[in-house]
């Protein structure tokens, strides 16, 4: 025993509680925490990445498009069918008015989004409305398919 | 041979669950037991360890092992939610003024541990240091029931060393007389109902 009582009391009590710990419910509740802002952090992270990709290639598409020669003739019967829009930055700021941008691209960014897209289609051009904000920011994308009727 | 808390950590910012729960497991433990005895409430204990881990998974990345371990770095944090929620209570309910300063000047020897019975004197001494201002209360928890070094506990604390040695052997002082003045009550209140 130690010599001076109070360290010795002080040391009776550290033993008494030594094995008192937080409940398992604290454990489950942080892991749920965890989990969450890992996801968040991942759909930042894409949606930032979604977003990069688009204003590089609404970049892309307007300056196609200033280059390319006018259409000769519209192709006649054709009914285009349009997804919804997707965002492109979360959260998604306030948005009031913008502008849509019709725009050429590669098939793996609908799989940014979360569309199924085969493997082998990735690298197939497709036709997208970007929606851009005042600022001159992409809000979101949809993706146009064209049907023949 | 186990990961050090500072790699734990630098794996859980990754996202890196594993990591997080090895952490967690490894540390949880002193850091409830140090809101415990501060404040000698599980609900509160429980909150400040789930708020700890919070703020750990939130400002993680504030670490800096160059200002001390992961452990006083938990302890910190841990610090201030309990010192906040300690002022608030007090506001709340303000407590009666701790008899600090009469029982130091107490004269005679008494052994607390010959007048008390230990289950008692333990429950003695977990009131008498929740009764201790909070600057004292928290160098005992940290240096004599958590066994942190003085390095640690100056890091936590945010004091340089010799204040925590300082503030733990007036600590223990206060105590000392603290648990004196009980055991002469004892004694006192046992020759009245022999009389």
């Amino acid at each position: 025993m130690n010599e001076d009582p109070i360290q010795d009391l002080l040391r009776a009590l550290a033993d008494a509680d030594a094995a008192a710990e937080a409940p398992p419910e604290i454990e489950l509740r942080l892991t749920r925490e965890f989990r969450s802002r890992k996801r968040t952090r991942t759909v930042r992270r894409l949606a930032w990445c979604a977003s990069a990709a688009a204003v590089v290639l609404v970049f892309a598409a307007t300056l196609h498009y200033r280059q390319r020669p006018p259409a000769l003739a519209a192709p006649a019967a054709v009914e285009e069918v349009v997804t919804d829009f997707y965002p492109l930055v979360n959260p998604a700021p306030p948005f009031e008015r913008g502008r849509l941008l019709r725009v050429e691209v590669p098939a793996s960014a609908m799989r940014m989004v979360g569309l199924p897209v085969h493997a082998e289609r990735l690298s197939d051009p497709v036709q997208a409305d970007v929606l851009v904000g005042e600022e001159g920011l992409p809000r979101a994308i949809r993706f146009v398919k064209f049907e023949t009727k | 041979m186990s990961d050090s808390d500072e790699t734990l950590l630098a794996r859980m910012l990754k996202g890196d669950e594993d990591a997080f729960t090895t952490l967690y497991r490894r540390r949880q433990g002193p850091v409830y037991r140090f809101a415990l005895h501060m404040t000698r409430s599980v609900a509160v204990a429980e909150d400040v360890t789930q708020d700890v881990f919070l703020m750990l998974l939130e400002s993680g990345r504030r670490f800096d092992s160059s200002r001390g371990t992961l452990l006083s770095f938990l302890y910190g944090i841990a610090r201030n939610h309990i010192l906040r929620r300690i002022e608030k209570d007090a506001r709340e309910q303000p407590a009666e003024p701790a008899e600090i300063e009469d029982c130091i000047g107490s004269d005679g020897v008494v052994d607390p541990m010959n007048d008390l019975t230990r289950r008692e004197a333990i429950e003695t001494v977990r009131r008498a240091i929740v009764s201790l201002p909070p600057i004292y209360r928290e160098v005992v928890v940290l240096c004599d029931l958590e066994d942190a070094s003085y390095e640690d506990a100056s890091a936590a604390l945010d004091c340089p060393m010799g204040t925590v040695r300082s503030r733990l052997s007036r600590a223990r002082a206060m105590l000392a007389a603290k648990l004196e003045k009980k055991a002469r009550l004892v004694k006192k209140t046992a020759r009245i109902a022999y009389e």
